[in-house]
């Protein structure tokens, strides 16, 4: 695949010498027009969070609400102490899952992508296989609980998504096309150890493709709902996705059934979790990907194509 | 073979700096694939999975007999992946092209920033958002069509919203990957057809598309390895997993993870996953050999 010849400009094309016509108008509108489509149901949210509970209820969500209110995020505090538990078991799984995997990422891309080293090409078989082949999730489930016996266990959030061959492909791809060898030989010759030069030569030089690669994981792990909802229990150890989810199946108990108990329904928190303060709940969870992103995109998009270029 | 030990042991810090992921992918990967033994087993929860005795493909029988979900829900996973690879595809090429034609660079870049924000959003969170649009009463699609259409509980209308979605998604990332091989294509072809007088139109059919046509079907055979699974969350949290929308929306994941909160019969479970994997796998192994006849450079192994 021919290589991009401007690097600067890869996330878009250059810029080239065109007219202004009508037509560039037309298909602004267009691209516009895709854009709302894109941005209006994020813009929704915030309207509906910040829209009075009963307008809600009378006229539905709109995004012209006939009275706005605070009192949506207010009962965030509702959630208060769990809230403030998933979040930090959230960032907790982000960061050690962002971290652990792009250290041990890292290490074997250098590893495979080490000409000299022999034992590296049956770990490029080795790493490919799973792409290929799974167990599935039943598998997955019965091995993780009732072999290896962890349940309720961050483990489980945390490494079964800490390694994707994609991944570590992206990494040993930069690191061969981007990273002259030369570098590594002459730290060795200056008497520098394997480790070493890994650790003070190659890693620091690989910091474009880490960012990319850390943000796609961070997302990842941010996100990560499936696990949460096979695996975790405990209230202290629920991610914000998995509160969100619970908190959609506690709507719809109360929904399907009309007759709950007045005490049901004060221990969940006094009254049917409601429109407003539900999507300020997701405002919540969804905010701190949303305000990072625009910093990383260019490392992303670059990541991205840097990935689809094979070395 | 000597060698290769002297090779390795002279290698030792490799070795050591592969061993953590290594190790993590044997656990994580490797052994539950011993785990689709279940598939010929007749699994008992309290003798493990090692313990339970085998009963050959009774199974597999099984999965015969009930051929009536089994069916329904691989023709979803297929049906969802054909939209949603042809859809997808055509919308992410007319998405890169759009952009990369568009002068006012400054207002492409802010709209792309845009169009990408979704895919960052959890399924768990987008369930709430779909829901403000469709639900029955409070719903601003009914609202502003004066209706009364109960999408929550309508099987038919499925296919529309979970596209929809999908595409609302995913089409902003899966165009950046298009726009890259778009900014590769050297400008001094454009400035040539336009000498011999080439409209915009023509620019596009001659240089711009088939520019595109190797990455194109690259993305296209890689995407088949996946044929057989899905995007759990679409179908899990979006549909709320209702019962009565399965007919259209139950895809062999969100089966196999009713299954197990269920703890229903893991023989026919285990059955249809030991499915979904080796159909995969052939899909797969078929895909990489198609790419390097066309492509070789392309391929994955």
């Amino acid at each position: 695949m021919a290589r991009n010849k401007k690097e600067k400009d890869l996330d878009l094309a250059p810029s080239r010498y065109e007219k202004k016509g009508p037509g560039q108008y037309v298909l602004g509108l267009c691209l516009g027009l895709y854009t709302l489509f894109c941005g209006l149901p994020i813009l929704l949210v915030f309207i509906a969070a910040f829209t009075d509970e009963k307008a809600i209820a009378q006229n539905g969500f709109s995004f012209t609400p006939a009275k706005w209110s605070l009192a949506g995020m207010n009962s965030v505090l509702k959630y208060g102490k769990q809230l403030l538990t998933s979040y930090g078991v959230t960032i907790f799984i982000t960061v050690a899952g962002t971290m652990v995997g792009l250290l041990v990422m890292s290490m074997f891309a250098y590893s495979i992508s080490r000409k000299e080293f022999k034992l590296a090409k049956f770990l490029s078989i080795y790493l490919l296989i799973p792409m290929l082949f799974s167990g599935g999730q039943l598998s997955c489930y019965i091995i993780f609980t009732s072999v290896y016996g962890l349940k309720d266990s961050f483990l489980l959030l945390i490494l079964p998504l800490c390694v994707s061959t994609m991944n570590v492909i992206i990494l040993r791809t930069y690191i061969v096309n981007s990273i002259p060898s030369e570098l590594m030989e002459s730290a060795k010759i200056d008497g520098a150890g394997e480790y070493r030069t890994f650790f003070q030569i190659t890693l620091p030089l690989m910091k474009p493709s880490m960012a990319a690669v850390g943000f796609m994981m961070a997302t990842v792990y941010w996100n990560e709902w499936q696990n949460a909802l096979l695996y975790i229990k405990s209230d202290n150890k629920k991610p914000l996705q998995l509160l969100l989810v619970n908190i959609q199946k506690s709507i719809e108990v109360l929904l399907n059934n009309a007759n709950v108990p007045a005490s049901a329904r004060a221990a969940m928190g006094g009254s049917i979790p409601q429109y407003s303060s539900t999507m300020a709940t997701v405002i919540v969870v969804i905010g701190p990907i949303m305000v990072a992103y625009p910093f990383f995109q260019k490392y992303f998009v670059k990541g991205l194509t840097v990935g689809s270029v094979k070395g | 073979m000597k060698g290769f030990f002297a090779n390795t042991w002279k290698h030792r810090a490799h070795v050591v700096m592969a061993l953590p992921a290594f190790l993590i992918l044997l656990f994580f990967a490797y052994i539950p694939m011993g785990g689709l033994i279940m598939a010929f087993k007749q699994y008992d929860y309290t003798k493990g999975i090692w313990g339970s005795p085998m009963n050959g493909i009774d199974n597999f029988k099984f999965l015969l007999a009930s051929k009536d979900t089994f069916l329904s829900m691989t023709k979803n996973t297929l049906f969802y992946y054909v939209i949603f690879t042809g859809v997808g595809t055509f919308l992410n090429v007319v998405l890169a092209i759009a952009i990369d034609q568009f002068v006012f660079k400054r207002v492409a870049k802010t709209m792309q920033t845009i169009m990408i924000i979704p895919v960052f959003i959890s399924y768990a969170a987008v369930q709430f958002i779909v829901y403000a649009f469709i639900d029955t009463r409070s719903g601003i699609i009914n609202q502003m069509l004066g209706s009364n259409i109960r999408f929550y509980t309508t099987a038919a209308l499925w296919p529309w919203i979970l596209t929809i979605v999908k595409m609302w998604n995913s089409v902003g990332y899966g165009s950046v990957l298009y726009m890259s091989v778009l900014a590769g294509i050297d400008s001094s072809l454009y400035e040539a057809a336009e000498i011999d007088g080439a409209n915009k139109w023509q620019q596009i059919k001659h240089i711009t598309i088939p520019s595109l046509v190797p990455m194109i079907t690259v993305m296209l055979l890689l995407s088949v390895g996946n044929i057989m699974r899905s995007d759990t969350g679409l179908f899990y949290q979006v549909t709320r997993n209702s019962g009565q929308l399965y007919k259209t929306t139950q895809v062999i994941d969100s089966y196999v993870l009713n299954a197990i909160f269920k703890n229903s019969n893991f023989g026919f479970v285990a059955a249809t996953t030991f499915f979904q994997s080796v159909v995969g796998l052939l899909l797969m192994l078929f895909a990489n050999w198609t790419v390097k006849k066309i492509a070789p450079e392309n391929a994955l192994f």
